[in-house]
């Protein structure tokens, strides 16, 4: 070999992954943990603060609260109200499938056993206990979006 | 963390996933009807009221304990797949666990203080 | 049967398919692609159509293949988007005119369509895919008793040993994309397919290398392999099985 091989590989093909609902319920589970795990320690480091640290006034609370929540939009709503808004979906997304891998994976719920294989053979992730089960993350979602959309926007 | 096996780190994370779905899920429905009136101070669904509410304080306890294990694993796998190495591995595992005991910790202080006092 | 098979008309289409090669160039560590228009039949396979642009158009091609009928997994490369067999894969049915081919992801290069597989293999191997007996003796001495198998428990691995080890899975996983050191869909239904067999004894060795970071921990079930596999193997499956296994603490159904 007169050349050296190449360290670095082949580059995925992203397309493959774009079009595929376990895709970008993978997707979506990883970006939106990162995000969430993030959130965690910002909002507890400022309901902290807003609670002064274990000596609360309602002054601090209206005050840091305030301060967060931001310029108002319209109505009730700040833009602190969205960002909660968005947060809340996001932990909707990972909740919902989370629980559906927890379920299949701990306690084995619409796990397709092993079998003999005839065609056309069908990949477990496509067979009907498990779509089912992503239908229903998608229809959690949707009734939690109309929820939290009255308890921002209306209520 | 090369003392515990993943598995059962990763049975704790499993755990705390179906107990967050509980507890975050009533640390949510305590923003009913209206999310402005639930982060005010005073008034009806107020954070004052919140705060007199035992069975939500006990829900929030353990929302903090359990979210901070969940988080900090989750971000421990994510960093290790991001990249992986010697000194990286070790450094992830230092500082995800400083992180974690410092939110507990600030979180504890703030939630006991608030408690004892009102 | 004479003359049924006399009333068998064999259709042959034919037509002039573009062909989109990506190929990697040793000596300046790039990549380019190559445009060929040959014609196929609708009986051929896009490993034939290659191999004719080789011997008639562009002999510089690279191309891996051995079997040429799903056997070996040679020829395993990235065909319209999809990693799957380029001599099950048939130019007529993919539907389109211009079919781009490029080598296998998440795999070093070595020249055009051919791919270093020492990584996969390597993580193969990690996982002892071999039968372990706690007595190493026994099954070369002792060969008057043997290893007796009922069809359910046969059942419990069978179809994870239909893996040929061609890499489409592998190729595939946005996690080994993610994490270059993830053993990776195959090896991991390899370390089930053994670990689920009843005359196995090796599971807990396996153990050290599934219960890692680079695990079965890594799987995020986007079940990416087991749709690409064109065996398939569905090491989705295989994967969540032992994570149930480790999980609850009881080993893989056997």
């Amino acid at each position: 070999m007169t050349e050296k091989l190449s360290t670095k590989r082949n580059p995925p093909k992203w397309s493959l992954w774009f079009k595929g609902l376990d895709e970008w319920l993978l997707i979506f589970q990883k970006v939106s943990g990162a995000l969430l795990a993030l959130y965690l320690i910002g909002h507890t480091l400022i309901i902290s603060t807003a609670l002064n640290f274990g000596h609360p006034t309602p002054l601090t609370w209206e005050k840091i609260i305030g301060l967060i929540e931001g310029p108002q939009i319209i109505g009730n709503v700040h833009v602190g109200t969205i960002i909660e808004y968005l947060v809340a979906l996001l932990v909707a997304v990972h909740g919902a499938n989370g629980v559906r891998l927890i379920l299949m994976q701990y306690f084995g719920w619409g796990l397709p056993k092993p079998e003999r294989r005839t065609y056309p053979m069908v990949p477990s992730p496509k067979k009907r206990s498990q779509m089912a089960y992503k239908y229903l993350v998608i229809i959690v979602v949707v009734i939690f979006i109309v929820l939290a959309s009255y308890v921002a926007f209306i209520g | 963390m090369g003392m515990v096996a993943k598995s059962t780190l990763m049975k704790w994370h499993y755990i705390t996933g179906l107990i967050l779905v509980v507890v975050v899920g009533i640390h949510l429905a305590f923003r009913w009807p209206s999310y402005e009136a639930s982060i005010e101070w005073a008034g009806p669904h107020g954070v004052y009221e919140q705060l007199m509410n035992t069975g939500y304080m006990a829900a929030i306890f353990i929302l903090l304990y359990a979210a901070t294990y969940h988080a900090m694993n989750g971000l421990r796998t994510l960093l290790l797949e991001l990249h992986q190495g010697r000194y990286w591995n070790v450094a992830v595992d230092v500082v995800i666990i400083i992180v974690g005991v410092f939110i507990v910790i600030v979180g504890t202080v703030a939630l006991v203080g608030a408690l004892s006092v009102i | 049967m004479s003359s049924a098979k006399a009333d068998i008309k064999i259709e042959i289409k034919r037509r002039v398919f573009t062909f989109r090669v990506k190929r990697y160039d040793p000596k300046t560590n790039g990549y380019k692609w190559s445009e060929y228009k040959v014609e196929v039949t609708n009986r051929q396979t896009v490993l034939d159509a290659l191999l004719k642009i080789k011997a008639t158009q562009d002999a510089t091609l690279a191309v891996r293949y051995s079997c040429r009928m799903g056997t070996c997994g040679s020829c395993a490369m990235v065909i319209n988007g999809t990693p799957r067999l380029a001599c099950e894969t048939k130019p007529f049915e993919l539907g389109t005119d211009v079919i781009t081919v490029e080598p296998l992801s998440n795999l070093k290069p070595i020249k055009d369509l051919v791919t270093d597989m020492d990584d996969f293999f390597e993580k193969h191997k990690s996982v002892d895919p071999w039968l372990i007996r706690k007595d190493e003796k026994e099954q070369f001495e002792k060969l008057d008793t043997y290893y007796p198998q009922t069809e359910e428990q046969l059942l419990n691995y069978l179809e994870f040993s239909y893996c040929i080890k061609c890499g489409a899975c592998y190729a595939a996983c946005p996690m080994v994309f993610l994490n270059k050191n993830y053993l990776g869909p195959q090896a991991l239904a390899a370390a089930y397919r053994w670990s689920a067999d009843n005359r196995d004894e090796g599971y807990v060795l396996r153990l050290k290398v599934i219960d890692s970071d680079n695990g079965v921990w890594s799987c995020h079930y986007s079940g990416t392999c087991s749709k690409v596999c064109p065996k398939g193997v569905d090491p989705a499956l295989a994967i969540n099985l032992l994570k149930k296994s480790l999980l609850t603490g009881k080993p893989p159904a056997r």
